[in-house]
């Protein structure tokens, strides 16, 4: 199994010399099965390239999995940009967390209303098909074992743990950390006292996440703050790599990857970053790669290190 | 007068060594009077860079003023509103004004419905620390906006109409015809041509390629040479090639810019990201 990052960006799509390194689109993660199975896990900007890529490859209509994490704009954005939906025949089927009472189609075809785009869902070529995931409750898709996890961010967001190939990765993304702030269904102008039954929660989330992270070869993480930054946005709905890397020590995780950069971090700051969480993760046993437009990893313990090799994570060329 | 062009792209925001010298984001232009008065038109990624400058002035203390006129809400033209950081701090002052969409929601639901909790943990208008307000224009009249004399008129733009903007200001004009397809292509809208008439700058929708038009028709937006046609029959004195098509790299807009150049004594240029220019 391989997964290929089509976008890492955070909150929105930011063009320009300052992150065209790492990448200026948003949320968009492709997994391949050895037997060229795929599922794409979040609809962010990057999906668009995506989509065109798939296009050269496909014979013919095909039929595509999409995992949403949540329907924030970042994450979806690159749906009606997709250019196999404009093929008849082509079937795409989308998985989200259902957080509402509304049905997930309107919630999905809402962002292609008239007002907002030219061409509405119901006229699409492609088929789709909408699936309401639950935390905990597993699914089959082709090659892949699915496991959505419960997250905690505004509204509600769902990770997952991808088995497949008999290995595994997990998208664990939009999530903030489980003790300061806990994210329901109002809007946060800043953090707000926890209740005891918020702490339980918190608490509840925290351990089934890392019950399901255990055993995983690959997690990819929402790590859009920097430790200084978090302190100022504690109710922003995101975490930083020391929170992600205290996850997966828990899990025991062979691999961490930086994920969902914030918009504002150049380059040079990435490569900063992605220096300085590769010397903690390596105190702590764990590789730490920091994610980048057009990076594919190879899921599963590599056969025979070279150790001359440079460390892939270090960054983009 | 002088302008800013902050996103130049249509439809949507290109990273990449591609389109680093043209931009990749999203449509946002700014306009300042000699006296230092701003207005911008359409919020798209490009408004988030402005933002950025906007907040180490008097926006950063809660004393900023700006007007921001929408051609239409397609999202690539309101894609920066939630990140439009001077809406966070208290005192800005923000108005935003456009035409009610085709559809006959408002303009407000509109934006409502973009900050809706499914798609924004801003969980809508209300939420922003600045005063915001939300002016519906009628398209055919004209605004006052301080430091601006604005005309309006709508444009068709595929399934919908799009405002079109004639801004004047210290003796000088400019013309925002953005996302927008005439019916005939040789015989574009009378009005289009009279909102364009002797504008020291004609912003014009140039997303396709001449040789690209014909797969395309019907899609809204104008081929290159759409916007040489409104400029010559209405005397503009130069013509920016504006809303670059995503598929379109730094050096297919140069090539573009060249065929465009040849075929006009109007002076062309493609709109890019960057600096202030004088009008």
């Amino acid at each position: 199994m391989q997964i290929t990052f089509w976008g890492v960006r955070g909150s929105y799509p930011v063009p320009g010399a300052a992150t065209v390194r790492y990448g200026g689109q948003t949320s968009c993660v492709e997994a391949r099965s050895s037997g060229g199975d795929c599922v794409i896990v979040d609809a962010g900007t990057g999906m668009r390239a995506l989509g065109n890529k798939l296009m050269r490859e496909a014979q013919g209509p095909q039929h595509y999995d999409v995992l949403l994490s949540h329907v924030h704009w970042d994450h979806i954005q690159g749906l009606p940009f997709f250019s196999p939906a404009y093929v008849p025949g082509t079937k795409i089927g989308v998985h989200a967390l259902l957080t509402a009472a509304d049905e997930l189609h309107q919630v999905i075809g809402g962002i292609t209303r008239h007002e907002f785009f030219p061409m509405p869902l119901e006229a699409v070529p492609a088929q789709f098909e909408f699936h309401e995931v639950e935390p905990g409750v597993e699914f089959d898709l082709g090659a892949f074992h699915i496991t959505p996890i419960a997250l905690n961010h505004p509204f509600g967001s769902v990770g997952y743990r991808i088995d497949g190939d008999g290995t595994s990765w997990a998208y664990v993304a939009d999530t903030a950390p489980f003790d300061k702030v806990i994210h329901k269904q109002h809007f946060l102008s800043g953090p707000e006292p926890l209740s005891d039954d918020d702490r339980a929660s918190l608490r509840a989330m925290r351990d089934a996440l890392v019950r399901r992270l255990v055993g995983v070869d690959t997690v990819v993480y929402d790590t859009h703050f920097l430790p200084e930054e978090y302190e100022r946005f504690p109710h922003y709905g995101h975490s930083t790599p020391d929170q992600a890397l205290e996850i997966c020590s828990e899990a025991k995780v062979r691999r961490l990857v930086l994920y969902h950069h914030a918009p504002s971090h150049t380059d040079e700051q990435m490569d900063r970053i992605a220096e300085t969480y590769l010397g903690r993760g390596a105190e702590l046993g764990i590789e730490v790669v920091t994610s980048y437009e057009g990076l594919t990893l190879q899921i599963g313990p590599e056969p025979a290190r070279d150790p001359e090799r440079t460390n892939p994570g270090v960054g983009p060329a | 007068m002088k302008i800013r062009f902050w996103g130049v792209r249509g439809s949507f925001a290109m990273a990449g060594r591609e389109f680093l010298r043209y931009g990749g984001n999203t449509t946002s232009v700014e306009l300042l009077t000699d006296a230092g008065q701003r207005l911008l038109i359409d919020l798209g990624t490009g408004a988030t860079e402005l933002a950025k400058q906007l907040m180490t002035s008097e926006f950063g203390r809660g004393q900023g003023r700006l007007p921001i006129l929408l051609s239409h809400t397609h999202l690539d033209h309101i894609q920066g509103l939630p990140f439009f950081t001077p809406f966070f701090i208290k005192g800005n002052e923000i108005r935003i004004l456009g035409a009610k969409p085709t559809s006959g929601i408002s303009l407000e639901a509109t934006l409502q419905n973009q900050l809706d909790p499914h798609y924004s943990p801003l969980n809508g208008l209300e939420n922003l620390a600045a005063g915001v307000s939300i002016d519906e224009i009628v398209p055919g009249g004209t605004i006052v906006v301080p430091g601006f004399e604005v005309h309006t008129i709508a444009v068709p733009h595929g399934s919908m109409w799009t405002t079109a903007y004639r801004i004047s200001a210290d003796g000088k004009t400019v013309t925002y015809l953005s996302d927008v397809e005439y019916p005939n292509l040789d015989e574009p809208l009378s009005e289009a041509i009279a909102l364009a008439r002797g504008a020291d700058l004609l912003i014009h929708d140039a997303m396709h390629a001449d040789h690209d038009y014909e797969l395309r028709r019907g899609w809204g937006h104008s081929p290159a040479r759409a916007g040489v046609i409104v400029a010559e029959r209405a005397g503009a004195k130069k013509l920016a090639l504006f809303h670059h098509s995503p598929d379109a790299t730094d050096e297919m807009i140069d090539e573009v810019v060249q065929r465009t150049s040849a075929s006009t004594q109007v002076p062309v240029f493609a709109a890019a990201e960057g600096s202030y220019l004088e009008i």
